[in-house]
């Protein structure tokens, strides 16, 4: 696995999809067409990752040490072995978080210039 | 997994297999095969035919959108276009002032006679003869074919040094019998070693220089 040597702010802001893909593997490891239906769900269908945004995103993610691919693959007998599944890494999880706590920032602005409702307070 | 394929589904999928060809190589041989196995995946989940046909035109289009920041993520990343360009520009330059200098080294010894440089006379012509030929047929071979550099060059100098001093020899020896046959050879053997061993030390010049 690649040793992540830059801070996790660096990467900011991240690609809507990269942040989707981070999003989508944050509670489970999934394969490439999971992580697509897992994201036009979430987003009911306004985001739809095409074959290559989906893999190009990969590609630099794992390229980054944000994701990482899982060596086993899974039972033939319940998927498709051909299946590759991605799962987030600790160094992906934390730039995860540094783009949601900087989206929640710009929220926060535009609450305070009321382009946004105030937040129903818990 | 058992579902069969509509004739449909096969010929796009067949389609998109060689579209995949706009993409780099390396991405595609990494990531081709799980591209088109999403693709059949999003083709048996879509039920109607206006569905499917959503599905390919937004693949196409993401197709057009992401295969040419491929391309320029690789050259960026690489820098590879550059540099080779930097280096082969170097290394013809090269080539071409040695053969020069060798060119002209020898007519100056022909014209005035100079007898330290004519000494050497033979080799100097057998390495202007094959640094000419042999030089544009490695950079053709080493640009067009997957080769190892050095073995290219290894052998087309081993050829273009050869030959011609075999041939030369044979055929001026039953011409002239007073011609210089061991010189000529010799020149050819010199020129042989002078070529490859340039190359050798600019293979080993390029190597990448492995971290401690």
């Amino acid at each position: 696995m690649k040793v992540p040597t830059r801070r996790p702010e660096e990467f900011l802001p991240l690609t809507p999809a990269m942040f989707h893909i981070l999003l989508a593997l944050a509670d489970k490891e999934r394969h490439g067409y999971h992580i697509m239906r897992e994201v036009d769900e979430r987003t009911e269908g306004n985001v739809k990752l095409g074959p290559g945004t989906l893999y190009g995103s990969i590609k630099r993610m794992m390229a980054d040490g944000l994701i990482e691919e899982l060596e086993e693959r899974p039972d033939p007998e319940l998927d498709d072995e051909r299946r590759r599944y991605y799962r987030l890494t600790d160094f992906g999880f934390r730039v995860a978080t540094a783009e949601a706590q900087r989206l929640e920032q710009m929220v926060r602005s535009a609450r305070a210039k009321k382009l946004l409702p105030r937040a129903k307070s818990s | 997994m058992s579902k069969i394929l509509s004739k449909d589904t096969r010929w796009f999928l067949s389609i998109y297999s060689i579209l995949l060809l706009a993409y780099p190589r390396e991405f595609r041989q990494e990531y081709g095969s799980q591209m088109v196995l999403l693709l059949l995946d999003c083709q048996r989940d879509a039920r109607t035919a206006p569905a499917r046909t959503r599905i390919w035109l937004r693949t196409l289009i993401d197709l057009v959108r992401t295969a040419p920041r491929e391309h320029l993520e690789k050259i960026r990343k690489d820098n590879t276009f550059m540099r080779n360009l930097r280096t082969d520009l170097f290394a013809i330059g090269g080539c071409v002032l040695i053969i020069l200098a060798a060119l002209l080294l020898l007519n100056y010894g022909r014209s005035h006679q100079v007898s330290s440089i004519l000494v050497f006379g033979f080799a100097l012509d057998a390495i202007v003869f094959t640094g000419v030929l042999g030089n544009l047929i490695v950079f053709l071979l080493v640009k067009l074919t997957n080769l190892r550099p050095l073995r290219i060059a290894f052998w087309t100098f081993l050829i273009v040094s050869l030959v011609p001093a075999l041939a030369l020899t044979f055929i001026a020896i039953a011409v002239d019998p007073k011609f210089n046959a061991p010189n000529v050879l010799i020149g050819y053997v010199v020129s042989f070693f002078f070529w490859y061993g340039l190359h050798r030390l600019w293979a080993n010049k390029l190597k990448p220089v492995e971290p401690a």
